[in-house]
């Protein structure tokens, strides 16, 4: 058929009735995402990590203390760290991959405009985020036994974990925009994330001070996670907290404006933009690394300030405990008795007593979350006589503990003092009691991996037969 | 040479037999300073197969990028089916390309990858998958249209390759070096292939290769590119013809050899037949100076009948000089494969 070039007869000439281009690059993509297997395989290890997380909360003797709000807050906040990363991951894979995999080409052969490929992979790399979301619902519920602060936990979940998994979305595919391979791409968006990600988990000391408060205002991790504390464990209203809303807001609105409007248009078969900003990667990812490793120093250097000891003082009043040690497992309550005996001439000022723990590792222990009844008073004592008084303690965390009760004389004026004594101690250890199902999250954080494992590993075994029967064709 | 472009959405140039479909004129590229193509210029009809050819690093990775829109000249201009590259997604609907080194999703199948591409140039769901049901045929794949494609053998994915870069009906298709890993009857098919669909679809194909045989087979035309500049570019006879020298070379067997040297002396166009190279049975006949290149051909058809008349078996006969090969290597004084 030489000669005349026409249409052949079976083309129809559609490109009204043609969907938008962004759409069919998403709709590709999400197959390749979801049924390839990569996101289901991604949210098994999610719902892996948030059972040992959700187990970890759970088990911990305080749990029995920590109001259900602070628990739910608790658990929220791996949830969306971790929610985060897959987005990260699947951005940083979405252009670097398709390059080394060489499938770029022929996408960017076609009409379509490279923005409207741009925002069909961005959809597609942030649509395992709401499943991420689903599962980790049922953790909060679990853990924070239902309590009247999940609906807040969920709505501020959704919405302030939406804006972030959106930003670190775009953050991956900027990477992997501007990268030729893919294992540097993954290899800078995994250092991005732990720089965003550790000033979290530093300690309360190391988040004083102004560069401190700043690296908290700044960073929209860490402005997120305190948002979350306040409103939902310490009642703060959004009022008052509005301000920390804005370093996840605008980050999200400068990564994906950076996404759309510079990256987007510029998309193209080798790595970053035709003309315009190239970056060392091996560089920019030292700096980071550098920069990371100095703020950890400067927060452990914080966290590390000594603290100056009281010096001793001599007793006025001679009290005693009716136990020197006890062994008693996590949960186990156990009383003891202590005698006061004023042995002066006359009658002795009103006393009253307190009750201290200490562990002797050297962790900070909180008394009143291991006694109801810290504090006794004693009514004046006549010369010779004696008071006794029962104490109860309720073990909460396994460990080793000196245990000891001090009385304060009151002090005749606001000008005067008085020197407290104390017992001697009682050495307590507590060993750990072993419930595995506390609170009921076994359920939860066996059974939604399991399954997500379950579902990745037959969809794998699907795909393998359907290989296996086109090869045989 | 001036190219003419017309603005998208006007009269396509590219409607009658053997019309201009794309012109490329004074292409340059440049590397961090290092040329890698310096002023392309070449002209190619529809239904035509043009042979690009270069060693290693001549530019013809750089040349199919430029001219698919993929990379950005440095300056200069081209145009396919009038269409300015000025107007780079309106040129993309226009060309189909293999490209060099292409990734398939390993889980789609054969027609659901094609419709995908049909529909990003403007065919409904309906259409594309129709539409690519058709190309399957024609690349001889409808049996696996529903096998995933990383079912395919290497063969069966360059020609999903090639069916893909017909799926918006292109006015000219590159192909850049389609053949590579497959074996002789799998180049030889494709080969065949790339032919029947610029005779049948009146498509200009661009035929990126490295592989002499593969143009000599194939193309009508042929472009050779040395260190980014063109040595030579025309019909490919024209081409293979320069290095033609004055004669040819026969191959007999060697008990005839003196035989053959009695009948040819007589003729009064050939001047001298002498022993060719090491190997028994191998002439070389001159022919008389000045002799033109029609008389040349006469003189060889003389030279043949002489043999046959004096019943000597003709095992070899070829005009000296005449092949792509040795235009190649003249002009680019490289060795390829």
């Amino acid at each position: 058929m030489s000669g005349e070039r026409q249409q052949p007869s079976d083309r129809p000439d559609g490109r009204r009735t043609a969907p938008p281009g962004w759409w069919l690059v998403f709709r590709r993509e999400l197959v390749e995402l979801w049924l390839g297997g990569r996101a289901l395989t991604l949210l098994s290890l999610f719902s892996i990590l948030l059972g040992i997380s959700g187990f970890l909360i759970a088990t911990n003797a305080e749990l029995e203390l920590i109001p259900p709000k602070e628990v739910a807050s608790l658990m929220l906040q791996p949830s969306i760290s971790f929610g985060l990363f897959i987005g990260l991951i699947i951005g940083a894979d979405s252009i670097s991959g398709e390059r080394e995999r060489a499938t770029l080409e022929a996408l960017l052969l076609t009409p379509t405009s490279r923005r409207q490929i741009m925002i069909g992979k961005f959809l597609a790399a942030v649509s395992p985020w709401p499943a991420a979301l689903a599962i980790s619902f049922p953790f909060v519920a679990v853990l924070s036994q239902w309590n009247e602060v999940l609906g807040q936990a969920l709505l501020w979940g959704t919405l302030l974990g939406t804006v972030l998994a959106l930003a670190f979305t775009g953050v991956g595919m900027l990477v992997s925009f501007w990268c030729t391979s893919n294992r540097t791409s993954l290899f800078v968006s995994l250092i991005l994330y732990f720089v965003f990600f550790l000033p979290t988990q530093f300690p309360g000391e190391a988040q004083k001070g102004f560069v401190g408060q700043l690296i908290k205002r700044v960073n929209p991790m860490e402005s997120t996670k305190h948002f979350f504390d306040k409103i939902l464990v310490n009642n703060r209203t959004v009022e008052e907290m509005w301000t920390w809303l804005l370093a996840p807001l605008l980050f999200a609105v400068l990564v994906l404006g950076l996404l759309f409007l510079y990256a987007g248009p510029g998309l193209r078969f080798e790595a970053g933009r035709a003309r315009g900003i190239r970056l060392n990667w091996r560089r920019v990812a030292g700096a980071l690394g550098a920069v990371g490793l100095l703020v950890a120093l400067a927060a452990s250097l914080i966290a590390a300030r000594p603290v100056v000891a009281s010096p001793d003082a001599e007793l006025p009043l001679k009290i005693e405990v009716d136990t020197d040690f006890k062994e008693v497992k996590t949960g186990d309550e156990f009383e003891f008795d202590t005698s006061v005996t004023y042995e002066g001439a006359e009658e002795s000022p009103p006393l009253v007593m307190a009750m201290n723990i200490i562990d002797l590792k050297g962790a900070v222990v909180d008394p009143e979350d291991w006694s109801p009844q810290r504090t006794q008073v004693v009514e004046p004592l006549a010369p010779g006589e004696s008071a006794e008084h029962t104490w109860t303690i309720e073990a909460i965390l396994e460990g080793d503990y000196m245990v000891y009760i001090v009385a304060v004389p009151k002090p005749d004026g606001r000008t005067a003092t008085s020197q407290p004594i104390t017992t001697s101690g009682i050495h307590l250890t507590v060993k750990q009691f072993i419930n595995y199902n506390p609170g009921g999250v076994l359920p939860v954080a066996v059974g939604i991996p399991a399954s997500l494992t379950l579902g990745t590993v037959l969809l794998y075994g699907i795909r393998r037969r359907r290989m296996e029967e086109g090869s045989s064709l | 040479m001036t190219i003419q472009a017309r603005e998208p959405g006007g009269q396509s140039h590219a409607s009658g037999p053997e019309s201009e479909v794309l012109l490329a004129e004074g292409l340059q590229k440049s590397y961090g300073g290092r040329p890698a193509l310096r002023g392309l210029s070449f002209t190619l009809n529809a239904g035509r197969v043009m042979g690009f050819l270069g060693p290693n690093g001549a530019g013809k990775t750089t040349a199919i990028r430029i001219l698919t829109t993929i990379l950005e000249a440095d300056s200069g201009h081209f145009a396919v089916d009038g269409i300015s590259s000025r107007y780079p997604e309106e040129i993309r609907r226009r060309i189909g390309v293999l490209p060099e080194s292409q990734g398939f999703p390993k889980d789609a199948t054969g027609i659901e990858y094609l419709s995908y591409f049909g529909q990003h140039f403007g065919l409904s769901a309906t259409e594309a998958r129709r539409y690519g049901l058709a190309l399957l045929e024609d690349v001889g794949l409808e049996q696996r249209a529903k096998s995933p494609i990383g079912s395919y053998s290497r063969g069966m994915r360059q020609r999903l390759g090639i069916a893909r870069s017909l799926v918006n009906d292109p006015v000219v298709a590159f192909l850049d070096e389609p053949t590579l890993g497959l074996d002789p009857r799998g180049q030889q098919e494709l080969l065949a292939l790339v032919q029947r669909i610029a005779r049948e679809r009146n498509v200009g194909v661009i035929l990126c290769s490295h592989l002499l045989s593969e143009i000599e087979g194939v193309c009508d035309d042929v472009v050779i590119l040395n260190s980014g500049q063109v040595v030579a570019k025309g019909p490919l006879s024209e081409v293979a013809g320069q290095a033609q020298r004055n004669g040819i070379r026969l191959h007999v067997p060697p008990s005839s050899v003196a035989q053959a040297h009695q009948a040819l002396e007589t003729l009064t166009s050939v001047t001298r037949v002498t022993p060719a190279g090491q190997d028994a049975g191998w002439l070389q006949v001159e022919f008389v100076d000045g002799t033109t290149s029609p008389e040349r051909e006469h003189a060889s058809n003389a030279v043949l009948a002489a043999l046959i008349d004096a019943k000597i078996p003709v095992l070899t006969f070829e005009a000296e000089g005449g092949r792509l090969r040795d235009v190649f290597l003249h002009l680019t004084d490289e060795a390829i494969q």
